[in-house]
């Protein structure tokens, strides 16, 4: 049987890309950054924690879809998706490798469990999907393993409920433990954490809401389901909503989960940035050392 | 049959609730549909040839789209908060300012009044703060 043994988050923006691409990761910016996500790449290659299949939550930033079609929630089926061009040609990075089995199979789940998904069978897979891969797995030849992208509207509101989100992340759970191949499956939460990109209000940056937040991420997710979008928006900046899809994530682990790792950093360029290792907690693994990584400015760096 | 939802949530009391976030425009349909063909504009340059097209002649190809004329200058002025005005989405336009070779930073920093630098270094500082800017009647 199939199982999703692993919950991962993390940012998506581009100029970590950027970063790669002009070798700029260990510079003074960059390096507390990628060394923070060293950990997640080491930790990723160790027997028994590399995924056959990504379920990969984000968000696409007007690549894939434009005003004329926007998908709540969608689903990709494909064979393969190709990085996008969003102005300065596509990321230098591999296609993205489906599993149409899988996907299928989840598509088909979800709908039968009150999910009205939309399917995509050609779709490019912007910075929100090709970001987080490059974090964990750096710039191999072929990404390592197969990929589900599953992108999530919010940008033109309403964006789903975080409670829809939550639920949304317990069907695909059942959706996977439903597939009879035996397949170690990751659910990526992706995007946040506070940030916003637009108006006067640009750069606001909320520390004390961000670490609340991952808390109850892992210990309460029930009550911060129910977090009301203005709420987000006030504490979290117009684009710190995007953290409603790490609910996604934390909805395939069930009740009970355990951090393997817990890294937070302000900032990379405009935002604060969390990653995150989540296992639910009958079958987790052993926490890293460190296992709470906070780095950037007024965060001593803790250890635990 | 599932069981009725017991609450529901006004509409009109979730939509009004976003004008009450100081320096911040909130992507809502009204925006949406204002902006229409300026996001749809601001698509078009993902495309190679129509990035070379529209920097070869910016007015005349801005000229091919269903623009306001405040549309337009906000574009030619690269004036975000003025796009943003006339229902543009950072999103979207990213792909005017990837075109122009510049970053998010350099975009989101261009709409606050700051100085490149000085936004550079608020960021670097822990970014703005969000007392005092989550509510203009709550003043908190
Ligand atoms: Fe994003």
């Amino acid at each position: 049987m199939a199982r999703v043994t692993t919950g991962i988050t993390s940012s998506h923006i581009p100029a970590l890309g950027a970063a790669i691409q002009t070798g700029k990761t260990g510079d003074d910016y960059w390096g507390p950054v990628f060394d923070g996500y060293k950990a997640i790449k080491d930790w990723i290659k160790q027997p028994g924690n590399m995924p056959d299949v990504v379920v990969l939550v984000y968000n696409d930033h007007a690549s894939a879809f434009d005003m004329n079609c926007i998908p709540t929630f969608a689903i990709g089926c494909a064979e393969s998706f190709k990085p996008a061009d969003e102005g300065w040609g596509p990321r230098p990075v591999p296609e993205v490798i489906g599993h149409p089995d899988l996907a299928w199979h989840i598509a088909q789940s979800l709908i039968l469990d009150d999910f009205d998904m939309c399917i995509f069978n050609q779709m490019d897979v912007d910075h929100g999907c090709t970001i987080p891969l490059s974090m964990m797995f750096g710039e191999p030849e072929e990404w390592p393993c197969k990929v589900i992208p599953l992108p999530v509207n919010v940008v033109t509101y309403p964006p789903p409920s975080g409670a829809r989100c939550f639920a949304l992340g317990d069907s695909i759970k059942a959706a996977v433990e439903s597939f009879p191949e035996d397949l170690n499956v990751h659910v990526w939460g992706t995007g946040g954490m506070s940030h916003q990109l637009q108006g006067p209000r640009a750069g606001l940056i909320n520390k004390e809401f961000d670490l609340k937040f991952i808390d109850q991420l892992i210990n309460d997710p029930d009550t911060l389901a129910k977090m009301p979008h203005i709420e987000y928006l006030r504490e979290a900046g117009s684009e710190g909503i995007e953290l409603v899809m790490w609910l996604i994530m934390r909805g395939a682990l069930g009740d009970k989960v355990k951090d393997l790792y817990n890294f937070y950093h302000i900032p990379a360029s405009n935002t604060a940035l969390g990653a995150l290792i989540l296992q639910p907690e009958e079958t987790a693994g052993e926490a890293l050392d460190p296992r709470v990584v906070h780095s950037g400015h007024s965060l001593a760096t803790a250890a635990e | 049959m599932t069981e009725k939802k017991k609450e529901r949530i006004n509409i009109h009391e979730y939509l009004a609730e976003f004008d009450d976030i100081p320096g911040t425009r909130v992507f809502t349909a009204q925006r949406a549909r204002k902006g229409y063909w300026l996001n749809q504009f601001a698509m078009s340059l993902m495309k190679a040839e129509n990035r070379e097209r529209f920097k070869a002649d910016e007015k005349a190809y801005l000229d091919e789209w269903n623009l306001s004329d405040a549309a337009k200058q906000a574009v030619l002025d690269r004036d975000y908060n003025a796009m943003i005005d006339e229902g543009g989405n950072v999103y979207y336009l990213s792909k005017l300012f990837s075109t122009d070779g510049k970053s998010f930073q350099f975009a989101a920093g261009s709409m606050t009044g700051m100085t490149q630098e000085d936004y550079a270094k608020m960021m670097i500082d822990g970014g703005r703060a969000p007392h005092g800017v989550r509510s203009i009647k709550g003043g908190y």
